[in-house]
């Protein structure tokens, strides 16, 4: 600890932090605008910060001065005053007066510090620079060159966290500009992030242009619940509608720092896609009609009431603990016994050892001597994750990445492709990139290492072997480790009971099984259910097929609590409730335990997470309170798994490589925002492979597994390895993912040309 | 007329000394031989005890800067030459490059022993093409005749010099600038600390010199530190090269001891003086980036603590002169907009404030003055923008126009509500 | 400019700088050798023979004043305009020349043969008024006259070989 003084007050700092910092947590603001940790060292350049330090001559930048014992600093005397003054008159001299018109407008850093720490008045300018008005840098973000500060932040953000290196300065002096080259759009995973990232209104989310003024919107505080990531985001509402999702403004430096995936941040118009679930259903001897939420209910109710029925939950993703837990509840008070409840189509057995392993949480990494990415693609299946990645190796930890998928992070790091369905390959390698490292964390991916239990086994003991190293499993589902905590398993004993016809009800919670893993064997088995209760908040394969829908609100819609895949409980806080017919599945689920006379005591999902904590192990000593602002860590059971045995794969033909990215996920399918990044659902092959299979120039191939076939596009990609169809899904009108053995096992598919009626289907 | 006990060979000898013959014939790399005689401390030792003083601008010592580098620190150490010579009205170094390139590179082989580098670069302007032909060659003949390469500093101890060329941006001269450019980066500033002597090019230990300081060093390692310091008064020992331009009638370089010259002897006995009836008006002593004194300053001695006595630097010592046909609002504004041009733009004060000044400048020169107004802005806008910057460069542009301010105050205030009408420029063609 | 010539270009260099970065400032200068400025197809083939992103070899490029992303004429003049220059005339050299080449300001005639650019302090201020053909020899003092007669030389030489700008 360093003991300085500024403003005459005595701080206490730790060495080395910069004097904005050590001002900050005495609750002293320094104005600043290009310093930003986050995105590596200082650069200086804005000279917002100058403060006076005592005996040092002239004035320091704050944002790069370190404290030091006995310093002296004035933040506020007249000295510091007038460059503060001085600063924010030169960076209005070529800055527009478009406050009235501008996005930021309300919430920008430049017009609170010229309110706060400005000119009192402004003088005769002379001409400003002009550039032409904005300019589209992508569908998605838009730029306007006259109000940048040339503050560094988006082209440090793109040059050095995303390291997309698209974003740079051009020219020089007062003629620098942001610019991508010769215009291309500025592309990538995380552009959003630059607009998080800009102090005044040069960059702008397209989507977001012109849609809401700062004073007539609300901010809050959530999770993201578009992968296992578990980013903690900010949602904006005005009029009940989610208007914007941008990083929290006080990260969660355990999970996102504050970056967030354009998927993430730009998924919310899906809240308001053409096939959202507006009203209750209801299928009866009528016909088909809307009907009120209350009589919805009450209907479901009448259903699982009766004695006879026997009764199977169904859950799919993302599903909040509090969901499972009342599904958990409610299978206790339903019809001829308790309720089979599962979850659809996960990965299943073999990742005991995996998981007994000890975990790390993603700020782990920074310490991480080795990163190991074992399977899976951190980069388009939990986007962020990558980032971490690259600010390891930026840092100069050792950073490895095997498996079968081509990954973006193969340029910067070392990638070792495994033949597919042979990751045992990579288990010398993984020995030496582990041997000697003290502080190793190992990403390794859930289906992946699912389909392979007997390399899960050989990698989980060279990762225990190792001192000090630390594991991540790259969940498949939202919240899987929140599930499995609370004991919900895999769906096969639930399809077996269906199949053999001993299942009358079925209650789906933002699950739709035939479009799932072994979708035709649960459409072939949904026959013979004598009732179908679907939750949903869009529609589905199965909506057409139920007897009774009841429209859910979504996560960003609803509260509860997720648990990503570093096993991080954190709190779903509403943004808005944009369908005035629809619930949370909690709600639903505590009503209908109203219903059937036996009702839980819960009113809140608060309520229900303390009560489920108290029962649940993992959660012990766990409530809202306590999850707080960046949530708590669970373990979940690791679930022993004795089963080490090689699976060979099923069917005939190439293997499949399952490859699920978040960008081609059925909200990225379902938000027009989106469309122009959107990933298709598609089947990848290699040239050689097209080539052997005649199938180079078709633009669309049959795929048939053991378990279903489909007619999707192809794509023939040099990064792909022979002897392998990808399977890119996602798309919930392709219904590809049910080509997948139930719980996503090894499974090969023979590919050939698309008959001609079905391509132009 | 060849210059007695001149640093620079090539003066000394009256000749160009553009081929490694004559240059050894001149006494060519005995400075480097008694250098390998001593051991590199030894060598250290001697460029601190002759005094050397940096001719890039800021004067810092040599010596002293050279023993800033760490040793043993694992990683290579280099040296960078700084031949960007960008500065308005310097034009030494090119002298010494067209001339003399050998001296230099002899003097960057003796600093490489000193401080253990194995590979230095010269980074030279772009707009120096023919200059770095000459130098390109010389560094190729160097090398065949094995003074770089593998065994340069004798059997098995290598040193080696790559030209690199920048491409038109003065603030590559400044020198983490010009490390940034020779990394391919824009060049634009870094923030200090850490300085190049700890963390430099590529991130490792660099000592960086101007043309004029390395080359400075064969003669001082041949003849004796002592002899240098022997030259010029104890705080700027040796001697220095002045370029002499604007209204002189005999523009040049010319080579003079340190505090002994003054500069009116400069102007009038070595650059020929001015043309009939004509008298000094204003002089940027020390390149265009240092306060402009008037008349009343020139029978200062030319030397680094003198000139800081009337107000102004010595700097890279290009002496821009001025006679009372000029206009000083005009010169100043034709600064300030050199200043607004190479403005590299990394920093608030000095991307929007050089700008800014230029603009108030011309409207000034060109009648669209605001009178009073416009004096009051133009000295709360020095205030706003010098010491608040990143790097000097906006220092460098505020003191010319603030101190021609506060010497011709009523220039200012007239010519902020006349106007200037453009003078007759001075077409004579130079004597000599 | 080929990718191919560029690495070609670069091999020998390479050893002599510890991070490839350094090979894009030699890479743009020789890759604007060929038709005196960079069109996109040159900063495409830079970044590829040195391994960086074109956004960021443009951004090198573009912050330098002899580095020209959009074509300039078969010879650029380059009249120095600053104080030492301006002192002895160089305002004056400068109109002269525009009008001779019939220009508005800057600018590069129609026949593509002449860009004419005003530019800072090119070391030579011993020669006041200068001017400076690509990155050739400062020449200097001019007359006016002495720089139509320029002018005039150069539209009958041929073109170098390579720019050198
Ligand atoms: C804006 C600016 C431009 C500079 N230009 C040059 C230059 O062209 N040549 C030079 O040697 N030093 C120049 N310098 C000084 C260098 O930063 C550095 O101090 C010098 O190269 C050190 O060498 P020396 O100690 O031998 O003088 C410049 C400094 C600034 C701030
Ligand atoms: S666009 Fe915004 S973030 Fe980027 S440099 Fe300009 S002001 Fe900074
Ligand atoms: S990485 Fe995952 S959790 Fe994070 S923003 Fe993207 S989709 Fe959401
Ligand atoms: S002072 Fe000027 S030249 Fe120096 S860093 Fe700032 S903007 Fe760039
Ligand atoms: S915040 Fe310190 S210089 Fe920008
Ligand atoms: S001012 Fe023109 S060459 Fe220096």
């Amino acid at each position: 600890m360093v003991t300085l003084t500024i403003n005459g007050r005595s701080v206490d700092a730790p060495k080395g932090t910069m004097l904005v910092d050590a001002a900050k947590a005495a609750g002293i603001e320094i104005p600043i605008f290009c310093y930003e940790p986050r995105l590596g060292p200082p650069v200086g350049a804005c000279r917002m910060c100058l403060v006076e330090v005592e005996g040092m001559r002239g004035l320091q930048t704050a944002c790069s001065t370190p404290v030091a014992p006995d310093m002296v600093v004035n933040t506020d005397n007249e000295v510091a005053k007038d460059a503060q003054d001085g600063v924010l008159e030169l960076l209005l001299a070529n800055h527009p007066l478009d406050c009235p018109v501008c996005d930021k407008g309300g919430e920008c850093p430049l017009q609170d510090r010229t309110f706060r720490f400005g000119p009192g008045e402004t003088r005769t300018l002379e001409p400003k620079v002009h550039f032409p008005k904005p300019l589209e840098l992508s569908p998605l973000v838009a730029l306007d060159r006259e109000r940048c500060i040339a503050c560094y932040r988006c082209v440090r953000f793109s040059q050095d966290v995303a390291e997309d290196a698209q974003l740079t300065f051009q020219e020089r002096g007062d003629h620098t500009e942001i610019a991508t080259f010769s215009g291309d759009p500025y592309e990538g995973r995380f552009t959003g992030n630059t607009i998080d990232l800009c102090p005044v209104g040069a960059l702008t989310s397209s989507p977001y242009r012109f849609v809401s003024r700062p004073w007539d919107i609300k901010n809050t505080p959530s999770v993201c619940a578009g992968c296992s990531m578990g980013c903690n985001v900010e949602i904006t509402e005005r009029d009940n509608e989610v208007k914007r999702v941008t990083g929290r403004p006080d990260p969660n430096m355990a999970v996102e720092e504050g970056w967030i995936c354009d998927r993430g941040r730009w998924g919310y118009p899906a809240l308001r896609s053409a096939d959202r679930i507006d009203s209750p259903v209801l299928v009866d001897s009528v016909g088909r009609r809307k009907v009120l939420l209350e009589r919805a209910v009450a209907e479901a109710a009448g259903v699982l009431v009766n004695r006879d029925a026997r009764v199977g939950i169904l859950l799919g993703d993302p599903i909040t603990v509090e969901t499972g837990f009342l599904a958990l509840e409610l299978a206790q008070r339903v019809g001829a016994g308790p309720a089979m409840v599962a979850r659809m189509g996960i990965p299943g057995t073999g990742l005991g050892p995996m998981r007994s392993l000890p975990g790390a949480q993603m700020d782990d990494i920074d310490q991480a001597d080795v990163v190991l990415v074992i399977g899976g693609d951190p980069c388009t299946q939990q986007p962020v994750a990558e980032l971490r990645v690259r600010k390891a190796r930026r840092r100069g930890a050792r950073v490895a990445v095997f498996g079968p998928r081509p990954s973006a992070l193969d340029d910067s790091c070392e990638a070792m492709r495994t033949v597919p369905g042979h990751l045992m390959d990579a288990a010398g390698a993984i020995r030496d990139r582990l041997d000697g490292s003290q502080r190793a964390v190992v990403l390794w991916d859930e289906a992946d290492l699912a389909a392979e239990p007997d390399a899960a086994a050989l990698i989980a003991g060279l990762v225990q072997a190792t001192p000090g190293a630390r594991a991540i499993e790259m969940c498949a589902d939202t919240s899987g480790p929140g599930l499995r905590a609370l004991g919900i398993g895999t769906d096969a004993d639930l399809l077996a009971a269906t199949e053999a016809g001993e299942i009358d009800v079925i209650v789906t919670i933002a699950a739709d099984p035939i479009t799932g893993p072994s979708g035709d064997r649960w459409a072939q088995a949904l026959v013979g259910v004598g009732t179908i209760v679907e939750m949903a908040s869009h529609a589905t394969a199965i909506t057409g097929h139920a007897d009774l829908v009841l429209p859910l609100l979504t996560p960003l819609e609803e509260e509860g609590v997720l648990v990503s895949m570093t096993g991080r409980a954190q709190r779903l806080r509403p943004g808005a409730r944009e369908v005035p017919g629809a619930a949370a599945a909690w709600e639903i689920l505590i009503g209908l335990t109203h219903r059937l006379g036996t009702p839980v005591p819960d009113r809140t999902p608060a309520q229900a997470f303390s009560r489920l904590a108290r029962e649940h192990a993992p959660f012990a000593g766990l409530d809202y309170e306590v999850l707080g602002r960046d949530g708590a860590v669970i373990t979940p059971p690791a679930q022993h798994d004795p089963d080490s045995a090689r699976r060979d794969p099923q069917g005939e033909g190439l293997l499949v490589i399952a490859c699920t990215p978040v960008f081609g996920d059925a909200t990225a399918h379902r938000s027009d925002a989106l469309a122009s990044v959107v990933e298709p659902t598609r089947v990848g092959l290699s040239p050689a492979e097209a080539d052997r299979l005649g199938v180079r120039t078709e633009a669309r191939v049959r795929v048939a597994t053991p378990h279903g076939e489909a007619v999707l596009p192809l794509e023939v990609d040099a990064r792909l390895h022979e002897g392998a169809v990808y399977l890119f899904v996602g798309d919930p009108a392709q219904r590809a993912m049910r080509l997948l053995p139930l719980d996503r096992g090894p499974v090969r598919a023979v590919v050939g040309v698309a008959a001609r009626e079905e391509v132009s289907a | 007329m060849p210059v007695l006990n001149s640093v620079f060979r090539h003066r000394e000898f009256g000749d160009h000394l553009t081929s490694l013959v004559e240059y050894e014939r001149a006494g060519g790399y005995l400075g480097l031989q008694g250098t390998l005689a001593m051991s590199p401390d030894d060598a250290l030792y001697a460029f601190h005890r002759s005094g050397l003083r940096g001719r890039g601008g800021a004067g810092f010592p040599m010596g002293r800067k050279a023993s800033f580098l760490p040793k043993d620190t694992g990683k290579p150490t280099y040296i960078v030459c700084n031949a960007d010579e960008s500065e308005p009205g310097t034009f030494k170094d090119r002298e010494i490059i067209e001339h003399n390139p050998f001296q230099l590179i002899e003097g960057m082989t003796i600093a490489g022993y000193a401080v253990g580098c194995e590979r230095a670069y010269i980074y030279i302007r772009g707009e120096y093409g023919v200059q770095g032909e000459v130098l390109a060659a010389a560094i190729t003949e160097a090398r065949e005749a094995g003074r770089l390469g593998p065994d340069a500093l004798g059997p098995g101890r290598p040193f080696d010099i790559t030209l690199y060329r920048g491409a038109g941006a003065y603030i590559c001269g400044e020198e983490t600038a010009l490390l940034e450019s020779l990394e391919g980066k824009r060049g634009q500033p870094r923030l200090k600390p850490p300085f190049p002597a700890v963390a430099g090019l590529y991130g490792c230990p660099t000592l960086i010199n101007n043309v004029e300081t390395l080359a400075a060093l064969p003669p001082i390692m041949h003849r004796g530190p002592d002899w240098y310091a022997a030259m010029g008064n104890e705080k700027s020992p040796g001697t220095k090269l002045f370029s002499v331009s604007g209204h002189v009638l005999k523009p040049g370089n010319f080579e003079i001891v340190l505090g002994e010259t003054t500069l009116r002897e400069l102007i009038y006995d070595l650059a020929g003086g001015l043309r009939e009836g004509r008298e000094v008006k204003a002089v940027w002593p020390g390149g265009s980036s240092v306060p402009v004194i008037g008349r009343e300053s020139l029978d200062v001695p030319l030397d680094y603590e003198t000139l800081n006595g009337v107000g102004t630097f010595l700097g890279s010592g290009g002496c821009i002169v001025m006679d009372d046909s000029g206009c000083i609002v005009r010169a100043s504004w034709r600064l300030a907009q050199f200043y607004r041009h190479e403005s590299c733009g990394k920093c608030t004060p000095c991307r929007e404030g050089t700008g800014w000044l230029a603009k108030i400048l011309g409207r000034m020169v060109h009648g669209e003055g605001r009178g009073e107004e416009d004096i009051r802005m133009l000295e709360s806008l020095f205030g706003r923008i010098s010491g608040r910057t990143l790097c000097p460069l906006a220092d460098g542009a505020v003191m010319p126009v603030q101190s021609a301010l506060n010497l011709f105050r009523d220039e200012f205030v007239r010519v902020a509500s006349e106007g200037s009408p453009r003078p007759e420029p001075m077409m004579e063609t130079p004597v000599g | 400019m080929t990718t191919h010539e560029l690495e070609e270009f670069l091999a020998p260099m390479r050893h002599e700088y510890a991070d490839p970065r350094s090979l894009i400032l030699p890479a743009l200068r020789y890759a604007q050798g060929d038709a005196g400025w960079l069109d996109p197809q040159a900063m495409a083939a830079v970044a590829e023979a040195t391994g960086f992103s074109q956004a960021y070899v443009e951004s090198v490029a573009s912050f330098y004043d002899r580095l020209y992303l959009e074509p300039v004429g078969r010879r650029v003049i380059n009249v120095c305009v600053t104080l030492s220059c301006m002192l002895r005339g160089s305002d004056e050299i400068f109109e002269h020349l525009a009008d001779y080449l019939g220009l508005d300001g800057e600018g590069t005639t129609d026949d593509g043969m002449f860009s004419l650019h005003k530019v800072q302090c090119i070391g030579a201020c011993d020669r006041a008024p200068c001017l400076q053909i690509d990155a050739g020899q400062q020449i200097g003092p001019l007359e006016p006259a002495d720089a139509t007669c320029l002018v005039d030389d150069l539209r009958e030489a041929a073109a170098p070989a390579r720019y050198d700008r």
